[in-house]
């Protein structure tokens, strides 16, 4: 044993400086977007990102005061609606999420199989294909330009679901049987007795659909009519247009638009990465 | 009286249950679905709507529709190329004992995947822009090149941003998909084939590959499916409006058709046909992979 | 007791709050023009205190309001009351059944005081849908401080030929480039298209886009970067863009070609070339360049067709000010003052207040501005921006500088001929 990691030392030398080197690699667009963020963004916009500017000098533009203030005090709005949008769908969808993949875990039922690769099946195909409908649908309902018309096909999430049915899956059945036994029904079992079980499930999704609404794009740009309804993902991207100059918007705003997200990763990142686990296990 | 009560309760509960999705599959899926396929052989314009049979499938095929189609290929061709060998061999790498180490590398390259589209390409732009300075021109240069236009100088660099875009933001994710797969892989099997005298290499293509297929099947088909409804990445580059069609994808022909020029019946002929196409290849991958056969 | 009235609407008005107002939405894709109308509003609510406007203004980017807006009128729901339509799309608007409010009512009394070709460019089947900004009389921006380091007397190019000789002293003298060319957009070729006498489309509606003089005008371009090597591709593709204002700001062409409208953008995002800009007539084709010869001085280039849709609940008022706000000769005065635009009311042209200074003469070497515009302004030519016209310029745009110019993977003549046929399909 001892021979063997002896043995080991230089080849793994090598893999984590390689390791290393890529991780800056990746690190990099971050980093220089950070830095770049204190420059004024015109700059920015004609030169790119050059070696000058990753030189911290934290006055040379005034990025971060400007977005309280720029576009009429537009990028609050932006943040508050994205904030929104996050609560409500992570809420709306983890409830009816677990709910839909509990059922499908716990009980034996004729169409169980045919429902979860039904579930399967709906996870793959990409919501691009289905916006032109989706829009018509929308527009039926009078929902554009509205929060729930950005929610609704987000909902019933088959990621989600399927995640909850192999948590669900897990629950030991002498829980289930002891609820019933105390005279509760399916109903008040699930949310008293399995739900509380599904915590780590929960957390994993929390934080997989919060992240999605947050970086939500395709979407919302459809949905979305005026100012006022902008999240932060078409707000930011309105910025990109050459008919404007809020470039030091642009480039401020998408730090504070991310960094809040990778705060979050580094205190729950076990949730991330086990909500991504679950799918590709079981294959 | 009770128990068949609960009985029935409990019968019943399991549709209570799955009924939100059923409901949501119906409205949010089926319909569409079946909407696109109606809207597929009509012309719709203001005030109008009529049936136009298969006008729609016939006047598609264009200069723009093998651009997209082709770009839509070659994108996704390329992303798997990558984003499949290199993530397993990393995986395999971030699979020793060393767990923090690991943990820490796996969070740092799992880091881009959180940013959003937008944010992703402005950084990439703004890294990648056409004046000498820009830091990949400026590192170009330093080696003796020339500053290239990423932007707008050519089929081969629109492509290679597209896929260096997609190669930084999911790397991460498929680590994360091919670790958990390999800590599905019993420890005892590695033991036994050490005490073989197996080498490492050995290992991979004898243990590791073969019982992390399902795994990478299935990070393969959502790769393809993924790289097939591409869209935002090229938008954030273009808007949409790509000099030649460079950065156009199948799906960003069906929004340009659909919302820019309004041809909705045409545009969701495409979709039909994009759906088709993504079906076929999936199934020829699929199969390649002996998803098909009966396995013992 | 009237003009008490009057004083407390204007007040209030003046403190955003207006009881007696009509909400008015507004769409638009550039936020001059959302200044530009919300600064007309108090003008318009002081004369007309019984139809007073609060005005609501929504800037989109330039593609997505067009699909936005589009979308809304096809599916009936969510347009706004007005909206700014760029020429070069105003057409996907009037087919089927169309959405937007006829404007002649209030037009034709006023309308022979107008450039014909101007509203022409909105009609259809007789009414007029939209209502432009400006003639956007095309022409040359000369970087004079350049000009004068290579030895070059701008009031001396009047043909082509001439300004291919300037280029060529300019590179030799100096090393910096005469001009540069879109290659992802028609800024560059199309108006010469129109200068040479030709278009893209015929009266009739059919593509002309690959007939003879056009692809003798392409030629030309290519081989001012080819053969005479005057010319390179713009940096960023097009001239609305940050990396061509960076470039040129800091000196790094001699001259471009574009509408007057374009004024605006050098005072907003070049300044480094103040005082050093010269305007002056384009050069014309005189049969000495590629055998390309037209009688036309300059034309009539971009513009914007602002529209009232029919989903507005005050159509009428909406209509008032649409067309007080850009027909009537204090709006079509202001548009000069305030956004550099050679406005289309030609009995305007002559009033003293289009020669007071303001900060384009100011950026500008020319004392006359509008002197120079009204020698040029019979020989004008127009073009037909109907039926396919989007698709047309869509393509344009996307395909043929693109690939004649910079990947130079199609022949000039090679590009027109594909785009063309395509279009025909």
């Amino acid at each position: 044993m001892a021979l063997l990691t002896k043995r080991l030392r230089a080849p793994e030398a090598a893999k984590y400086v390689l390791l290393a080197m890529l991780a800056i690699l990746f690190l990099f667009p971050i980093y220089s977007l950070i830095l770049a963020s204190f420059r004024p963004g015109r700059d920015l916009m004609r030169y790119g990102i050059t070696f000058a500017s990753l030189a911290p000098d934290f006055f040379s533009g005034n990025n971060y005061a400007a977005l309280l203030t720029g576009h009429s005090g537009a990028y609050p709005v932006w943040y508050r609606n994205s904030l929104l949008l996050a609560f409500f769908q992570t809420v709306f969808t983890l409830g009816f999420s677990s709910f839909v993949g509990y059922g499908l875990g716990v009980y034996q039922f004729r169409a169980r199989n045919a429902l979860t690769l039904l579930v399967l099946f709906i996870m793959i195909v990409p919501l691009q294909i289905l916006i032109l409908p989706l829009y018509k649908l929308m527009t039926t309902l009078h929902t554009m330009n509205t929060f729930p018309g950005i929610l609704l096909p987000f909902i019933v999430s088959p990621f989600a679901i399927f995640f909850f049915r192999q948590y669900a899956v897990g629950i030991p059945k002498d829980f289930l049987d002891a609820g019933r036994i105390d005279g509760l029904n399916e109903y008040a079992i699930f949310l008293r007795i399995s739900a509380p079980l599904m915590t780590p499930a929960f957390g994993a999704m929390a934080i997989l659909v919060a992240q999605q609404s947050w970086n939500n794009f395709l979407w919302p740009l459809i949905v979305v009519r005026t100012g006022n309804m902008f999240t932060l993902t078409i707000g930011l991207n309105s910025l990109l247009t050459p008919y404007g100059n809020n470039y030091d918007m642009l480039i401020a705003g998408s730090c504070v638009a991310s960094v809040p997200i990778i705060i979050v990763f580094f205190f729950f990142q076990k949730y991330f990465i086990s909500g991504l686990s679950a799918g590709g296990i079981k294959g | 009286m009770k128990q068949s009560l609960f009985q029935s309760s409990m019968r019943r509960a399991p549709y209570v249950f799955v009924l939100p999705f059923i409901i949501s599959v119906l409205v949010f899926y089926l319909y569409p679905i079946i909407a696109t396929i109606v809207m597929s052989f009509q012309d719709v314009v203001p005030g109008e709507t009529r049936f136009i049979g298969t006008a729609n499938y016939q006047k598609m095929f264009s200069e723009d529709f093998s651009k997209a189609l082709g770009n839509s290929f070659k994108y996704t061709a390329f992303t798997i190329l990558i984003l499949i060998p290199v993530p397993v061999i990393l995986a395999v790498m971030l699979n020793t004992h060393r767990r923090r180490t690991n943990a820490a590398y796996r969070a740092v390259l799992f880091l881009p995947s959180l940013v959003s589209v937008v944010v992703a390409g402005t950084i990439f732009r703004l890294m990648f822009a056409y004046s000498p300075r820009a830091v990949i021109n400026a590192v170009i240069v330093a080696l003796g090149g020339r500053a290239t236009d990423w932007v707008l100088g050519g089929a081969a660099q629109a492509m290679f941003l597209m896929v260096m875009i997609a190669v930084w933001r999911w790397t991460g994710v498929n680590i994360v998909y091919f670790l958990s797969g390999l800590q599905s892989i019993p420890s005892e099997l590695y033991e036994a084939a050490d005490m073989d005298g197996a080498r490492p290499l050995r290992r991979l293509f004898s243990i590791t590959l073969p019982l992390l297929k399902p795994t990478i099947i299935f990070v393969t088909t959502i790769s393809i499916f993924g790289g097939f409804a591409m869209f935002e990445e090229s938008f954030i580059f273009w808007q949409g409006q790509s000099p030649n069609n460079v950065g156009l994808t199948m799906v960003g022909l069906i929004y340009k058709k659909g919302f820019q020029t309004g041809s909705m019946g045409l545009a969701s002929a495409i979709g039909i046909v994009l759906m088709v196409v993504i079906f076929i290849v999936s199934v020829i991958a699929l199969r390649s992979f002996g998803f098909f056969k009966r396995e013992s | 007791m009237r003009r008490f009235l009057v004083l407390i609407l204007l007040i209030t008005s003046v403190a955003g709050f207006n009881a007696f107002a009509t909400d008015l939405t507004l769409w638009t894709f550039q936020e001059l023009h959302a200044n530009f109308y919300q600064s007309m509003v108090p003008v318009w609510n002081a004369a007309n205190p019984a139809k007073q406007i609060t005005l609501k203004p929504e800037v989109f980017p330039y593609d997505d309001l067009h699909n936005k807006l589009l979308v809304a009128l096809q599916s009936g729901v969510g347009a706004p009351d007005i909206a700014d339509i760029e020429v070069s799309k105003f057409a996907n608007y009037l087919k089927g059944t169309i959405q937007l409010a006829p404007l002649n009512d209030l037009l034709d009394p006023i309308k022979d005081k107008f450039f014909q070709s101007r509203l022409a460019l909105y009609e259809k089947g007789g009414k007029y849908y939209g209502i432009d900004f400006h003639v956007g009389m095309e022409v040359m921006y000369y970087n004079n401080e350049i000009m004068k380091e290579a030895g070059v007397d701008i009031d001396k190019i009047k043909t082509w030929y001439d300004y291919i000789k300037a280029g060529q002293q300019v590179v030799a003298k100096t090393g910096k480039p005469m001009c540069t060319l879109e290659t992802t957009e028609h800024w560059s070729v199309y108006p010469l298209f129109s200068l040479a006498g030709s278009d893209v489309l015929d009266k009739n509606n059919k593509v002309i886009l690959d007939n003879p003089t056009n692809v003798r005008v392409l030629q030309m371009l290519y081989d001012m970067v080819y053969k005479y090597k005057i010319a390179v591709a713009t940096p960023g593709g097009f001239h609305h863009n940050e990396q061509y204002y960076g470039f040129m700001n800091d000196g790094g062409a001699a001259s471009i070609w574009m509408p007057l409208w374009y004024m605006g953008r050098f005072t907003d995002y070049m300044p480094d070339l103040k005082g050093k800009m010269a305007i002056r007539p384009m050069p014309i084709f005189d049969g000495s360049v590629n055998g390309i010869k037209s009688s036309f001085l300059s034309t009539g280039m971009g513009g914007t067709g602002t529209a009232v849709t029919l989903q507005s609940k005050n159509i009428p008022l909406a209509k008032s000010f649409l067309v007080w706000v850009k027909g009537s000769k204090e709006g079509n005065i202001a548009i000069w003052q305030q956004l550099g635009f050679d406005p289309m009311r030609w009995d305007v042209w002559t009033d003293p207040a289009m020669r007071e200074p303001n900060k384009f003469t100011r950026y500008f070497q020319n004392n006359d501005i509008f002197g120079m515009m009204v020698a040029v302004k019979n020989g004008l030519n127009t073009t037909v921006v109907s039926g396919n016209y989007p698709d047309v310029i869509d393509i344009l745009k996307r395909n043929v500088s693109y690939q004649a110019l910079v990947e130079q993977s199609k022949t000039p003549e090679q590009a027109l001929k594909d785009a063309a046929a395509q279009l025909r399909k």
